[in-house]
């Protein structure tokens, strides 16, 4: 898509930026809760889960406000309006792959085995890339009738991080509250990242379902809600 | 010789989705009772047929559905009920430069705009020359549009839709922006359409320019059209609405 391009031609500092962000989690962590933890080779097991975080909230929070921001564009060309967060997601991966490249080297001097186990991230990106599409979505379209929708998710995006199991291993969580981290469809995507970069083993098949689920629904959830709503989008840009 | 036809609508309706309530609190409190949106009538049985040469102009109370049925025409909204048929290419509405990434500088936001309608490199480098000519902004045009004058951002929005002979021109009160030479070129072009065959679809609130382009004309009220006739007939109606 050319217009991707054209929209993003200043990204090549953003690329850097948006390393900077996980770098400095991965500092903070490490500094601070390497200690508290006590799990062995800790950068490695941050780092499996925070690139994609990084991911999932960058992406959705563009997506958010792709439609509102193209008002004027929707508003005098007859374009379909799912080009706008479509363009996010795949500047977004653009972004991910180019990321991918010095946490890979850095993820190897922390100790990552490379194997043909590590391979499983190619549909891990793709699954991942399914949820968060269809998931930011619902909450693009949502938002342009409710504005709330849209503040509210800026202010619950870093508690949703903290209840997430990233920088934490979910046995820390008391027992009786580790249902509720299991309702959190992150959680799945993590574990399956988790497996394979940390572990170095092939995803549970429980995750690998559970991903593959939520994937897909997501991804229909998030197109019909689009698709449906997408009517009133003129009106209230 | 039988006229050809190139706009045809027949019994358009559409209506807007309006949220019933202002936020998702009040809806979930209500428990289901309330619906989350409402639907709002805009349009209501448009028939309107436009043969090539003609110029229509269009006249209507503000919120009579002027705008809602020349997003129909241009294909940005889809109609609930009814049939249109559009032959030809219609220009991109640039009313007063409301379609305009502000980020962008003007040449980005042709090339996106260009590459948004799925014109080609190749058209898109002419559509620049004459863009560059006709809007006479000169260097400003690498210049990012949220620093464009209202002025500027009106050149370059109707040199914009005029580039590449469109078979359809919306013209949507944009001319009272520009300055004197600008409006005259502005007018000037749009004769020049009209003369190569081009149609015009034209609204205004001002009879005399109407008068000037067009040879016929249709009053909107309440998502109906009330009146159609010659501009003198139509344009009196108007008139009469505010009396």
């Amino acid at each position: 898509m050319r217009n991707v391009k054209i929209r993003y031609k200043n990204s090549i500092l953003g690329v850097l930026w948006s390393l900077l962000n996980p770098l400095l989690y991965l500092l903070i962590f490490v500094v601070i809760f390497r200690e508290v933890f006590d799990i062995a080779n800790y950068p490695l097991f941050i780092l499996s889960g925070l690139v994609f975080w990084t991911f999932f909230s960058g992406t959705s929070i563009q997506i958010l406000n792709s439609v509102l921001d193209s008002g004027g564009i929707l508003k005098s060309l007859s374009v379909p309006p799912i080009i706008f967060p479509l363009s996010y997601l795949l500047s977004s991966l653009v972004n991910l792959g180019l990321m991918l490249i010095p946490f890979f080297i850095l993820m190897l001097f922390f100790g990552l085995q490379l194997s043909w186990n590590t391979l499983w991230l190619i549909p891990g990106i793709i699954l991942l890339s399914l949820f968060t599409f269809g998931f930011s979505l619902i909450i693009c379209a949502l938002n342009v009738f409710f504005r709330d929708i849209g503040m509210f998710y800026n202010t619950i995006l870093p508690a949703i991080f903290y209840v997430t199991p990233i920088a934490y291993p979910i046995e820390k969580v008391p027992a009786s509250y580790q249902i509720f981290v299991k309702l959190n469809p992150l959680y799945h995507f993590i574990a399956f990242f988790r497996d394979v970069l940390y572990y170095n083993t092939l995803p549970s098949i429980s995750t690998l379902l559970t991903t593959g689920a939520l994937s897909g629904v997501f991804i229909l959830a998030g197109i019909a809600t689009f698709n449906s709503l997408k009517k009133g989008f003129i009106s209230h840009l | 010789m039988e006229k050809d036809l190139l706009i045809d609508l027949r019994n358009v309706h559409f209506s807007f989705l309006l949220q019933n309530q202002s936020s998702i609190k009040q809806y979930l409190l209500s428990f289901g009772r309330k619906k989350l949106f409402l639907q709002k009538e805009v349009l209501r049985g448009i028939d309107l047929q436009v043969y090539r040469g003609e110029s229509l102009g269009l006249f209507g109370k503000n919120g009579s559905g002027k705008s809602t049925l020349l997003r129909i025409l241009a294909g940005i909204i889809t109609p609930d009920k009814g049939k249109i048929k559009v032959y030809g290419r219609i220009a991109p509405i640039l009313a007063l430069g409301a379609g305009f990434e502000v980020e962008l500088t003007g040449m980005e936001n042709i090339r996106l705009l260009g590459s948004l309608i799925g014109m080609n490199r190749k058209e898109i480098n002419n559509s620049i020359r004459y863009i560059k000519e006709f809007s006479e902004l000169g260097d400003a045009i690498d210049m990012q549009v949220k620093r464009y004058s209202s002025g500027m951002m009106a050149r370059l929005g109707f040199s914009i839709a005029t580039a590449g002979n469109p078979d359809i021109l919306i013209i949507d009160e944009a001319l009272a922006v520009g300055d004197k030479g600008f409006q005259e070129k502005c007018k000037e072009r749009m004769f020049e359409i009209k003369r190569n065959g081009g149609t015009l679809l034209f609204v205004s609130h001002s009879m005399e320019e109407v008068k000037k382009f067009c040879n016929r004309a249709i009053l909107l009220s309440n998502g109906v059209i009330e009146k159609e006739g010659t501009v003198e007939e139509v344009g009196e109606d108007y008139l009469k609405l505010f009396t």
